[in-house]
């Protein structure tokens, strides 16, 4: 079921206006329906994110040891632990920008020991980060865009002189930033530098620049930290949206247990590099080792450090 | 194009205009009423600067890739000229300028390799190898200055077709042309995904790899780019300005000339790249008139001259300590107290 709502790139949102399908050529869209179908026939098969073994050690320090996860489609996925026990390192791994001592890390049908990052976007993968991640000397609309660099296939030259192919996908990529923007009702500061907006709003610009490409899977690294609570709200339900409009699947991470258990349909939880628990919310609240290790102690004023 | 309109939309089209009247001033007005002297020795190197300098802001500014051989560029560009004009007959002027520019830019590309590796002050270093190599090459081989004993080289008439330029105006207006018409292009270059890509490799490297950006790539362009324009520059520099030039003429202090112009101007800012050459040309001469008119006869001109470095040297400390963002920001500021209705924009 979320196999194939994974492939209909249509965004709604309860109170905004039903968006329209993005501009995709007939090259694409064949492309995309073969994609769509091989997708249905792997939802079975493949998890969307299978993480075997990793074990990641920074010098003498074991950041991660044997850590198994597996995301499924369509799931919203959470790792919770206390600061320290690896959950950055995880996502850091997953989009390659860490290599792991040991392990494999899958996506779909592809296998890696490294995963290339300047190859995930077109991996469909795209994530947020915990320290803000914007482009400051761009506009929140031109930052937006920028999630769809990896769609550009035109040459320079191409750019400068405007080709056809170049002016085609700047207008796709156009329309696609505009979609987005206006579906995390961004739209009144869209010409404003990202390095300006408030703390919050700059939180928004980053989950929309995650957005803009319709990734398959979406890494989230903290995203309500350090936003108001009205703000929350808003964020979790864009989340929310991403995965029921969007068919992202997401891996969440976050300290906010109260807004995990509330958002997530499953829970591992990172203790000292090991995972010590995984499963559903209602399970993970009982768990006893969970409890001793994370939920009975409060460590959700600390913030770790930058990736 | 879909991307400029917006941008002309987001900004009043009185810049647009402004622009438009600067340029017709130039050509309309400018070659008749100015003087040899101030077409010659002023309005051609200010032209020529702030080329070079739009060429480093693309990759300083822009790509935040910092480099110090900005010179070298310079020199490659004036030499590969002066060779291929030399070494191939009858080979269209266009051809040559465009030509040494590519050979600029390949050799820029090939000292930009330790950007994928360096950043900062490392690269700064490395990009000073390209610096004392390119001196050094010229000055040891023969070969490149055809065997001048001095190392000078005679740059030839300029000519398109049976048009020469050969007065003092007519250079001028050549080297505007040539300088006008780069400058749209990078404009073009900037505003396209490319130039984006080259501000998100600057703000966050990390971020930009995980949306797809070819680091790789987008750094060697910057590089080439950049090189480019500060090697057709140096054929400027070399026909249009001087008309004969050594390889000392194109030493590290050209460098952080260059450099200077595109800090007191602006980073990241074509506009910039002009009031800041501007600056650097015009106010050491405005300096000596006025230090020579009022002090002439108390002091000898070697002390006035070095009390005019330490005037010009002061004012830079003070103005990037009010404004580190350059004379374009103060620019801005000043345009936006008369224009207050202004929406946000990206400058350019």
């Amino acid at each position: 079921m979320s196999g194939i709502a994974t492939g209909a790139g249509v965004l709604r949102l309860e109170e905004g206006p039903p968006a329209e399908p993005i501009h995709q050529s007939t090259r694409e869209r064949d492309s995309a329906t073969q994609r769509r179908t091989a997708r249905v026939a792997q939802t079975l098969a493949s998890p969307a994110l299978g993480l075997a073994k990793i074990s990641l050690t920074f010098g003498g320090v074991a950041a991660l040891r044997d850590v198994d996860l597996e995301v499924a489609r369509g799931e919203i996925r959470a790792v919770i632990g206390p600061n320290g026990a690896g959950k950055s390192s995880l996502l850091n791994i997953v989009s390659g920008l860490y290599r792991p001592d040991r392990g494999q890390v899958q996506f779909g049908e592809h296998s890696f020991d490294q995963v290339p990052t300047a190859r995930l976007a077109a991996h469909g993968v795209a994530r947020t980060f915990q320290n803000l991640a914007l482009f400051k000397g761009l506009s929140v609309f031109d930052n937006v865009q920028m999630g769809l660099a990896h769609r550009v296939r035109a040459g320079f030259l191409r750019q400068i002189m405007g080709s056809p192919l170049a002016r085609r996908i700047e207008e796709e990529n156009r329309a696609a930033a505009k979609e987005v923007i206006g579906f995390l009702h961004l739209d009144d500061v869209q010409d404003c530098f990202a390095g300006t907006l408030p703390y919050g709003v700059q939180k928004r610009v980053e989950l929309a620049r995650a957005l803009v490409a319709r990734p398959k899977l979406l890494l989230l690294d903290e995203p309500f930290a350090g936003v108001t609570l009205a703000e929350k709200q808003e964020l979790s339900q864009h989340v929310r949206n991403a995965r029921d409009s969007l068919g992202a699947t997401i891996v969440l991470i976050e300290h906010d247990i109260g807004i995990v258990m509330e958002l997530s349909d499953r829970v591992a939880v990172l203790d000292y590099g090991r995972k010590i628990a995984d499963g559903t919310p209602d399970q993970i609240r009982a768990d006893p080792a969970v409890i001793d290790a994370y939920l009975g102690v409060a460590h959700e004023d600390d913030t770790e450090l930058a990736v | 194009m879909a991307h400029l309109a917006r941008t002309k939309t987001g900004r009043p089209t009185a810049e647009t205009l402004w622009i438009g009247i600067g340029i017709v001033v130039a050509y309309g007005v400018v070659p008749f009423a100015g003087s040899d002297y101030l077409l010659d020795a002023v309005l051609t190197p200010f032209l020529v600067l702030a080329l070079a300098a739009v060429g480093l802001n693309v990759l300083t500014g822009y790509a935040g890739q910092v480099s110090l051989g900005s010179a070298a560029f310079l020199a490659v560009g004036a030499y590969a000229a002066y060779n291929l004009h030399l070494r191939v007959p009858g080979l269209p002027l266009l051809l040559d300028l465009v030509l040494a520019g590519g050979i600029a830019a390949a050799i820029g590309i090939v000292f930009g390799l330790p950007s994928l590796r360096l950043r900062g002050f490392y690269l700064a270093v490395s990009t000073l190898a390209a610096q004392f190599f390119v001196q050094w090459a010229l000055t040891k081989f023969g070969w490149f200055s055809n065997d001048n004993p001095s190392g000078v080289i005679d740059a030839p008439v300029l000519r398109i077709g049976s048009v020469s330029f050969t007065t003092a105006a007519e250079r001028y207006v050549f080297s505007l042309t040539i300088v006008v018409v780069l400058t749209l292009l990078t404009l073009l270059l900037l505003r396209s995904q490319s130039g984006r890509n080259f501000i998100a490799v600057r703000d966050h490297e990390i971020a930009a790899k995980v949306v797809g950006v070819p680091l790789l790539r987008t750094k060697l362009l910057a590089f080439g780019m950049s090189s480019f324009l500060i090697g057709v520059a140096g054929v400027l520099w070399a026909f249009a300005y001087l008309r004969t030039v050594e390889p000392a003429g194109f030493n590290l202090d050209r460098s952080f000339q260059i450099l200077f112009i595109i800090i007191i101007g602006g980073l990241a800012s074509l506009r910039g790249s002009f009031i800041g050459a501007a600056f650097i040309v015009v106010f050491p001469l405005l300096l000596s008139r006025i230090g020579a008119a009022l002090l002439g006869r108390v002091f000898d001109s070697g002390v006035l001259e070095m009390s005019q470095h330490i005037v010009i040297g002061a004012l830079i400390i003070v103005f990037l300590i009010a404004e580190p963002r350059g004379l374009i920001a103060l620019w801005d500021r000043a345009w936006s107290a008369v224009r207050p209705a202004r929406r946000p924009t990206i400058p350019t």
